[in-house]
């Protein structure tokens, strides 16, 4: 009782806290523009105005489309229970989580695309097809990244992967998932979530088609995929292992806020790459990761 | 003191990654200019005491990699009007798996090779191999006159760290030398790019085919 | 009832089923099916541990005595085997019935328990030259049943390509059971993993296996075949008869000794082709080519499990090489079941449309959404999705691997790479499979044919729904498998000490199921909400497109047009195009095609010199009596100088 209590509030905290980290950002790129720019709070007034919304679905889509969206929430849920969040743990780990965590992350993935595929548009077929591709970068740079924890800690789950600090590697480690962040969240050097050019975007064309409830839970989704990804990051970095517990908890929050505010930044100040320049950019993030886990490899033998 | 040292290696070839993945020539000419800097310094962390010919040398190598040289070569883009992106031969990402791939092989090549215990620990030998692998993927992959240029400068800047392998038995000769070399390499080349462009309109090293006959 | 009751059984009704195939169809399928559930029963029981089963006859065949066993490796074959196998038929009298195919169903249905029984037989021989008669009739007949629809031109082409291929493949077999039996003295087969010489075969085993079994390099003939044949004999080969080729290489692997390398080169050749394998499938626009190509990428995932095994065998660490066996073992068995759904979901799209080109598809759920709802169900599993079979027996391999990685030994060398190549080809295996289920079932009707589709009776339904029910229950349920895995796995190498259940194989069932569960509430009140709020029904946006039409939906061309142009240098894409001209231009042509690189760049041109030469070769054979009187001449000229040199040097 007190397991299902613990997993329904962690779970809790999750989907209320996600929406923060998209306003801090457009605040960060508000203040750089020098603008006031909107509340920190804006996404949640989205999320509930949308749920109140009324639903325009395509001629062509079929009830999976809606059934899509449910589910792509539900595995980037089933993600978020999985990472552990300094000395909370988390609710659920065993070994091999985390293949379990990159596979629940790749059925959200598959589930946007078929939701997209539904209505039988071409600029989110285009979308689609962008963001499998670059997943297939994105995704060989996660497992390498996770392979690094793995040999650097000889850790098999999750929690123990991520709390003792990282070595040399840690600054190769943390470049490699920033950038998969960017990429994986379709933020700015990739994607620019702000824009409405449709053809020159990746998540935001896959759901053109969406709107009232199912936009609602594609926007949520989307904002603990990024909690997700910037806690993934900053545990992975900092050695928040071997602090006190109250510490640890401050320091990852600092990190989240870090990273939220890096994210800010990058938007601010660098444009959207071409899309031929995509494929360097996560190759080099993936070659960050290599070399992240062969120092941790060559170095814990010496 | 070793530490150091080879943070500063893995640094010049996390640097010999970037200038391969770098898509503009003055991204390229910055990263060829930051890792001469970083090279620069290192025989000053090799040396334990203070000598005044290490600490000249390691300051003509910064100001010589770091400054001179790089400008000359901006110079020479300008007044050539080239412009900024890199044509390669070799695509960027494979130019940068054959990079990466070339690294790893220097760091195991290097466990294998039969080197003094003094130079066991260190990331001289893999740096320097990796260095001269880089500058030769740039020769080979890249299609414009100063994306060669620079090439050559890792290439040299590889030959320049096994130097330094040898500071304690012949102090700075190698690279006193090899700086002066490369001085003289990078004003005679700023002359022929300019040679070139004027023969040609064009920096275009495959249209120097023509001169084969 | 014992296993060698059932499977006398099972052998009877089989045989009968032979003689009833031709004229009386519905005794043939009870009798197939007879046989099959008294063969999936037998390997039930000796894979529950009722021991391994053993006949020895005095009576001699080809002048060797009959020679079957069933042990547990075997009967996780044979029970994928007979599932299948019914499944198959089952469709069959729908798919290729009497009415559509008057002249080649009965010949099908004929061939189709051939293939079976020596399928069957490959599996229980325990004799060399036995084996080598079933292999080569098992050969022979998947050959009638690929091309049993003997009007198509490219039927017979990828027919012909086969039993070459298939052929190529059984010269190097001859080879490694007759040196093993000059070496061992007799034909019967049996563990001998004491002698150390005998391990240099493994290499000849390799070959004529890995060529069945589609392994990278080797899989030339598959696309084509698996693509042309009749969907339940498309879904046959990939299910179960590749696995046959994997089966030999378990086999003979675990028998015999195998040299220093066999681990290393498995896993290098497994990763491989997993990763290309599964990219030559992406770019496919044909539905089946597609789903050939990913038979290749499965079959690389099980090498690796069994290369990571024998690695692991060599330094002693069996801790992780039992979990990449497991994993292995485990694949055969969910490739099988959902590679078998998606082929015979293939066929249930040919049958509707005509056609096998994902682009003249689209918008079927409409008209087939039990097909879609199967379909969709085994694309999941295929891209190792959770909650899904093939995400499990992906997870055994991955967690094999990242534990080979921990230990930061020598092994580790192995297992990075093969982790990241097997992470990459699943990013591909879902872009692939996102883009075959999206692309034919998805949008609206590219064609008249889709426009006009009929979804499948119930004789074909039946067997999608009973291999999709596997497909779950593969998927919820791997703990009760474990013990017969590990009986498996102690059957191939009674080295490989089996290991408990690990804790977290129950756990990430029970998160699989919570996971669907929860997947499916979410589902009902995301849509209860909708329809709270109201649903309205509209265009598709399309950034205001006025005008759309079915012709200017995404392609699967255009989807997989990204990876397509990363690995242009292992794809080689042909593109003949004329591009429209003029301000008012009448006709343009755009024709793409990947050409199935390895056959085309390296096999042909081998095989086109081969033939030159041979040509050359057959200028002596001319018919003048005369001109061969000569050449016995010249050869007692040769044979006296070579004894004149023997002597006196």
């Amino acid at each position: 009782m007190i397991i299902a209590l613990d997993f329904v509030l962690r779970l809790a905290l999750w989907i209320a806290l996600a929406p923060l980290l998209p306003g801090i950002i457009n605040k960060v790129k508000a203040w750089v523009a020098g603008r006031r720019g909107p509340p920190v709070l804006q996404l949640y007034f989205d999320l509930a105005r949308l749920w109140r919304k009324g639903v325009v679905l395509s001629d062509l889509a079929s009830p999976a489309f809606l059934a899509a969206s449910a589910v792509g929430w539900v595995a980037i849920a089933a993600a978020t229970t999985l990472l552990p969040v300094g000395p909370a743990g988390a609710s659920l780990s065993f070994q091999g989580d985390f293949i379990l965590l990159i596979y629940c992350l790749a059925l959200a993935r598959f589930c946007t695309v078929w939701a997209a595929m539904e209505t039988g548009s071409a600029f989110e077929g285009m979308g689609s097809a962008r963001e499998v591709s670059y997943a297939v970068l994105a995704e060989a740079t996660l497992i390498a990244a996770v392979l690094a924890l793995c040999v650097q800690t000889r850790s098999l789950s999750l929690p123990g992967m991520l709390a003792p600090a990282t070595g040399a590697g840690a600054i190769l480690l943390a470049g490699g998932l920033f950038i998969v962040l960017l990429a994986e969240n379709c933020r700015v050097p990739f994607d620019d979530p702000n824009t409405h050019l449709e053809l020159t975007m990746i998540h935001e064309v896959m759901v053109l088609d969406h709107s009232g409830p199912p936009l609602a839970v594609i926007l949520h989704g989307a904002s603990m995929k990024l909690l997700l990804f910037a806690l993934l990051l900053t545990q992975a970095v900092l050695p928040t292992g071997h602090l006190a517990p109250a510490w640890a908890g401050v320091a990852i929050g600092a990190g989240v806020l870090a990273v939220t505010v890096g994210v800010g930044l990058v938007e601010s100040l660098l444009a959207r790459f071409a899309f031929r320049r995509v494929p360097l950019l996560l190759t080099m993030a993936f070659l960050l990761c290599l070399f992240a886990l062969l120092i941790a490899w060559k170095g814990g033998a010496a | 003191m070793n530490e150091t040292l080879n943070l500063l290696v893995g640094m010049a070839m996390g640097l010999n990654l970037l200038a391969l993945g770098s898509g503009r020539l003055p991204t390229l000419i910055r990263t060829v200019a930051l890792q001469g800097m970083t090279l620069g310094i290192m025989p000053l962390l090799i040396e334990p005491r203070f000598e005044w010919p290490v600490v000249l040398v390691s300051f003509a190598t910064v100001v010589g990699k770091g400054w001179i040289i790089p400008s000359l070569l901006r110079r020479a883009m300008r007044t050539a009007n080239i412009d900024r992106e890199i044509e390669p031969f070799i695509g960027f990402v494979p130019s940068l798996l054959l990079g990466a791939g070339g690294t790893i092989a220097a760091v195991a090549l290097s466990r294998a090779l039969p080197l003094l215990p003094e130079h066991a620990g260190s990331m001289l030998v893999p740096g320097a191999l990796a260095s001269v692998l880089t500058g030769f993927v740039l020769l080979i992959g890249r299609t414009k006159a100063i994306s060669q240029v620079c090439g050559y400068l890792i290439l040299e800047n590889g030959i320049y760290l096994f130097g330094l392998l040898l500071i304690q038995a012949t102090p700075l000769l190698v690279d006193a030398g090899i700086l002066l070399d490369v001085t003289v390499g990078v004003f005679v080349i700023g002359i022929i790019v300019d040679r070139i462009q004027r023969a040609f309109d064009s920096l275009d090293t495959r249209k120097l085919t023509v001169l084969r006959e | 009832m014992t296993a060698g009751f059932l499977l006398s059984v099972g052998a009877v009704a089989a045989v009968a089923a032979t003689a009833a195939g031709r004229r009386l169809p519905r005794i043939w399928l009870s009798l197939v099916s007879l046989a099959c559930a008294a063969a999936l029963a037998a390997s039930v029981r000796v894979l529950a541990g009722a021991g391994e089963w053993e006949w020895r006859s005095t009576y001699a065949l080809a002048g060797q005595p009959v020679h079957l066993r069933l042990d547990a490796l075997s009967a996780l074959f044979l029970a994928l085997l007979s599932f299948i196998g019914c499944s198959g038929a089952v469709f069959s009298r729908e798919y290729w019935s009497d009415e559509h195919k008057p002249d080649s169903a009965p010949r099908g249905r004929v061939a189709w328990i051939s293939m079976l029984i020596c399928m069957a037989l490959v599996l229980t021989v325990s004799n060399g030259l036995h084996f080598l008669i079933a292999w080569e009739l098992f050969a022979v007949c998947g050959y009638f049943l690929l091309t049993l629809d003997r009007g198509n031109g490219d039927a017979r082409a990828a027919g012909w390509l086969y039993l070459t291929c298939s052929h190529a493949g059984t010269l190097a077999l001859f080879a490694f059971f007759s040196l093993l039996a000059v070496h061992t003295g007799s034909w019967d087969l049996g563990p001998m993993r004491d002698r150390p010489e005998l391990a240099p075969l493994f290499w000849l085993a390799l070959f004529g296996f890995g060529v069945k079994a589609g392994l990278f390099p080797l899989h030339v003939w598959l696309p084509s075949a698996h693509a042309n044949a009749p969907s339940h004999v498309s879904a046959l080969m990939s299910g179960v008869a590749i696995k046959m080729g994997v089966y030999g290489v378990l086999r003979f692997s675990g028998w015999l000794p195998t040299p220093q390398a066999a681990g290393w080169v498995l896993v290098a050749l497994g990763a491989s082709g997993a990763l290309f394998g599964i990219v030559f499938g992406f770019v496919q626009n044909d539905l089946k080519r597609l789903l050939a190509y990913c038979s290749v990428e499965n079959v690389g995932i099980i090498f690796v499990g069994l290369g990571g095994a024998l690695i692991a065998l060599r330094h002693g660490e069996a801790p992780w090489g039992i979990l990449l066996l497991a994993g292995a073992l485990l694949h055969v068995w969910n490739h099988g079941a959902f590679k078998s759904l998606l082929f015979l979901g293939s066929g249930s799209l040919m049958h509707a449309t005509g056609t096998r080109e994902l682009s003249r598809m689209g918008g079927l759920w409409r008209r087939m959404p039990w097909s879609t709802v199967l379909f969709a169900l085994g694309a999941v599993a295929v891209a190792g999705l959770p909650p899904l079979n093939g995400f499990v027996s992906e997870w055994l391999v991955y967690l094999g691997l990242f534990q080979a990685a921990a230990t930061r030994t020598v092994a580790a060398w192995a297992a990075v790479p093969a982790a990241i190549a097997l992470a990459t080809a699943g990013a591909v295996a879902l872009a692939a499979f996102a883009k075959a289920s999206s692309v034919a079932f998805l949008g609206a009707p590219r064609s008249d044919a889709a426009h006009n589709a009929h979804e499948c009776g119930p004789l074909m339904r039946g067997p999608m729904l009973a291999i999709a029910a596997l497909c779950i229950l593969l998927a919820f349920l791997p703990s009760l498998l474990w013990p017969a895995l590990m009986r498996a796995a102690s059957d191939w190498n009674p080295a490989l000490t089996a290991v408990a259940l690990p804790a977290a194989m129950p756990a990430l069932a029970l998160i699989q199921a919570t996971l669907a569960a929860i997947a499916a509430v979410a589902v009902l009140l995301l849509v209860s909400r909708a329809t709270k709020t109201g649903v309205r029904r509209g265009p598709t946006w399309d950034c205001g497109f006025a005008a759309p039409t079915p012709r200017i939906q995404y392609t699967g061309g255009s989807f997989s047009g990204i990876v397509e142009g990363w690995f242009g240098w292992l794809l080689q894409p042909q593109r003949f195009a004329s591009d429209p001209r003029g301000t008012l231009p009448t006709s343009s042509v755009r024709v793409a095609r990947i050409p199935e690189t390895v056959l085309e760049r390296i096999v042909g041109p081998v095989a086109a010199f081969v033939t030159g030469a041979s040509a050359i070769a057959r200028r002596l054979q001319h018919g003048r009596l005369q001109a061969y009187l000569l050449y016995i001449l010249a050869g007692v000229f040769l044979v006296g100088i070579t004894v004149f040199l023997g002597v006196f040097l």
